[in-house]
């Protein structure tokens, strides 16, 4: 521990890096520490957005929520969609960083549309994606015309298939993310490595097992966790796509919880969900980023 | 003004980004050392920009002293705003069109004169909350009305029905003449719930109009015998295959393209489908009630209005004396008619005072508003003391939607009850 004149020495390159980590801190404080804080007050009490004032309850609006069904299949959709979105989000981002890693201009163009899905609004995602899975869409009139489906699909329409196509989506979000995070992993992998690997014998199965996925590792940590947090708190695209339908089934906690403070008023009951949201993502992080450190000491 | 757009919905989750809001003075010049008053608005395809700048700066003459800047909702979801704005302490002073039973209770909005509502509105009852008008009631809507294609009923061989099983029978012979009997957009919620808005109220209210209100005291539930009844004619058409291929995979916005196109024959929506009416069609586009089983008439009926007035205007007389200017505006209303299909509820006025050109549909309407026959409140779009508690409009859309997946008619309903009890702890 550092004693508090350490702080304080004056040179002038510490003090401009003290000033922006100060207000770093600061900003981090205000726009993320203290709500947290102010919802976890709010999760005690019937707070209304419309009413002054508001009353204690306790522990009343955390009860509630273990008899909520529609709390339980918004938290049991999310959860189910974090996973797969994350998988294939992953999977799909290393399959296109390891086609992209090449130097060549067409390249670097192609990892530019690549990352296009992340920087594109999740409203706008959404709306895209919603004409082309409505009956009349581009998918079921790709499908009609390959002759693949004599009937039009309803992607939007059943339960199952509304929560694959938002999955799908999603994906195809976050893999512009993925891709660009593992591509960054890839071009820091010395080229010796294949070299060596080749004069071993291994042949290129071997090498993407024993170096690439090996040399990856803390890239894959970072985006596991960060496309797990992100589907936690998705919002936007599934508001625009599906509404959270058919019937609900696409409504993700993030969702609920809306709905709850600004449809039904009840602030106090909806910082009681987000309070959980935040216990689930923040246990569900730390423990895939701890097993994935070990994963990196073990490889 | 009820209508609510599947943008309206599908945009909600850019309103938790919003910041800070569009605002802008209407006028040219600044504040003449009168009130600036700020005034939630939206914009739809009938209501533009244009729309607003020119009602304003009308309004404003009739209110000297008067300067309004306007805050423009992200979307039409001007309620969800509205209570955002509150939440921030940005409440705005003028409140275009919001459902006033959700700010009552918290006292935010100032109640008109009545005697000045008794003399200007056709129903000057017709949105109050406890007896008071929070909204000047200037227009009304039906919710839902059947459209039928005339071409397409005259090739079947059908004419429209008036009886419950009369309408299954048109159904029937429309589609043995291989003609889709039900357009349905059902993948924007509120338009998926249109057949059970007609049933319930039709069925339920028609025959109990208070039945909302004892909902509300507990003493009658969704789950009752009579609603599931109801709710189980909507499932009967599904299980005949009566709506469109994929129903629930059609937008809102295409389900009036199909509709318009001729591809099926009957389709349930509110009067503002109306102002969808291509004018080349409007000789083979009819319209009739949602049907009863005994034959009577029964009108799912919302009347909508114009600004709320918040309690803490900086000036509540002034905004007053501008609400109730814009409110008897005629000029006002004629977009609303044509572009949104709206009855205007104004005293001593007929179609011409508002200049307008109207549909055969919409003068058939509009004689259902102005009959005596019977007007229920329909059910999840009403603004009086029938609307429903929070997010049961979106639960209630959500049963419907599940009705096509489930033959679970009463869980459904049962649901219904559940988040009933939710919404109004």
């Amino acid at each position: 521990m550092k004693p508090l004149s350490h702080w304080f020495r004056d040179t002038s390159q510490d003090l401009g890096l003290r000033l922006i980590a100060a207000l770093g801190l600061l900003l981090y404080l205000v726009f993320i520490v203290v709500p947290v804080f102010m919802s976890l007050r709010s999760s005690f009490t019937d707070e209304n957005p419309l009413k002054s004032g508001s009353n204690w309850v306790g522990f009343a609006n955390y009860s509630e929520m273990l008899h909520d069904d529609q709390l339980r299949s918004s938290v049991g959709f999310t959860l189910a969609l974090a996973l797969g979105v994350t998988v294939v989000a992953n999977v799909v981002g290393l399959a296109f960083a390891m086609l992209l890693d090449r130097t060549e201009l067409s390249y670097r163009v192609l990892r530019t549309i690549a990352f296009l899905p992340q920087v594109i609004s999740g409203v706008i995602v959404g709306f895209v994606w919603k004409t082309i899975f409505t009956e009349d869409g581009l998918l079921n009139d790709l499908l009609a015309r390959t002759h693949l489906a004599a009937q039009p699909v309803d992607w939007l329409g059943k339960p199952h298939l509304a929560q694959l196509s938002v999955g799908v989506v999603v994906a195809w979000v976050l893999s512009g993310f993925t891709t660009v995070v593992y591509l960054a992993a890839l071009q820091n992998i010395p080229r010796e490595l294949y070299d060596a690997g080749a004069i071993d014998g291994a042949n290129s199965r071997q090498q993407f097992r024993m170096i690439t996925l090996r040399m990856v590792a803390p890239a894959t940590t970072i985006s596991v966790t960060i496309s797990l947090i992100t589907v936690l708190k998705l919002y936007d695209v599934i508001q625009v796509l599906t509404s959270g339908g058919p019937a609900n089934a696409t409504q993700s906690t993030a969702q609920y919880i809306v709905k709850m403070a600004f449809t039904n008023d009840r602030f106090g009951y909806a910082s009681s969900i987000a309070m959980f949201l935040l216990a689930l993502s923040a246990v569900i992080a730390l423990s895939v980023t701890s097993v994935l450190r070990r994963r990196e000491v073990d490889l | 003004m009820l209508r609510r757009s599947a943008a309206a919905v599908a945009a909600a989750g850019v309103l938790l980004l919003a910041a800070c809001s569009n605002s802008n003075s209407a006028s040219d010049g600044g504040s003449s050392g009168g009130k600036t008053l700020t005034y939630l608005t939206f914009n739809t395809p009938s209501l533009t920009p244009a729309f607003w700048k020119a009602s304003i700066a009308r309004a404003e003459k009739e209110a000297p002293g008067v300067t309004i800047k306007q805050v423009v909702a992200p979307s039409t979801d001007r309620d969800s705003y509205a209570k955002q704005l509150q939440a921030s302490g940005q409440f705005p002073d003028l409140l275009q069109s919001i459902t006033p039973s959700q700010y009552t209770e918290a006292g935010l909005l100032q109640p008109y004169d009545q005697a000045w509502i008794d003399q200007n509105f056709l129903l000057p009852q017709g949105n109050a909350i406890k007896g008071k008008v929070y909204i000047p009631p200037t227009n009304s809507q039906i919710i839902p009305l059947v459209f039928y294609n005339k071409s397409l009923f005259t090739k079947a061989g059908v004419r429209p029905p008036t009886t419950w099983s009369q309408f299954l029978d048109v159904s029937a012979k429309l589609k043995s003449a291989g003609i889709t009997p039900l357009e349905l957009g059902g993948n924007d919620p509120f338009a998926a719930a249109m057949p059970l808005t007609g049933a319930l109220s039709a069925d339920v209210l028609g025959k109990n109009p208070q039945w909302v209100q004892q909902r509300y005291a507990g003493q009658v539930k969704f789950s009752d015998a009579d609603v599931v009844a109801a709710a189980q004619k909507m499932r009967t058409l599904v299980e005949k295959d009566y709506f469109e291929q994929g129903a629930l995979n059609v937008s809102y916005a295409d389900s009036i393209k199909n509709f318009n196109a001729g591809k099926a024959a009957m389709y349930p929506m509110g009067s503002w489908y109306l102002g969808s009416i291509p004018k080349d069609q409007w000789d083979t586009i009819g319209v009739f009630p949602w049907p009863t089983d005994d034959g009577s008439v029964v009108v799912p009926f919302a009347v909508g209005g114009s600004m709320a007035i918040s309690t803490r205007a900086k000036d509540v007389a002034a905004a007053t004396a501008f609400g109730k200017a814009w409110s008897l505006d005629p000029q006002n209303l004629k977009a609303l008619i044509e572009g949104d299909g709206a009855f205007p509820m104004l005293k001593d006025k007929t179609l011409k005072d508002y200049d307008v050109t109207v549909s055969p549909a919409f003068t058939d309407s509009y004689s259902y508003v102005t009959k005596t026959d019977t007007k229920v409140s329909a059910i999840g779009w009403a603004t009086n003391d029938d609307a429903l508690p929070g997010s049961l409009n979106n639960d209630f859309y959500a049963a419907a939607q599940a009705l096509f997946n489930s033959k679970d008619v009463k869980g459904q309903m049962a649901k219904l009850d559940k988040s009933w009890d939710t919404a109004t702890k």
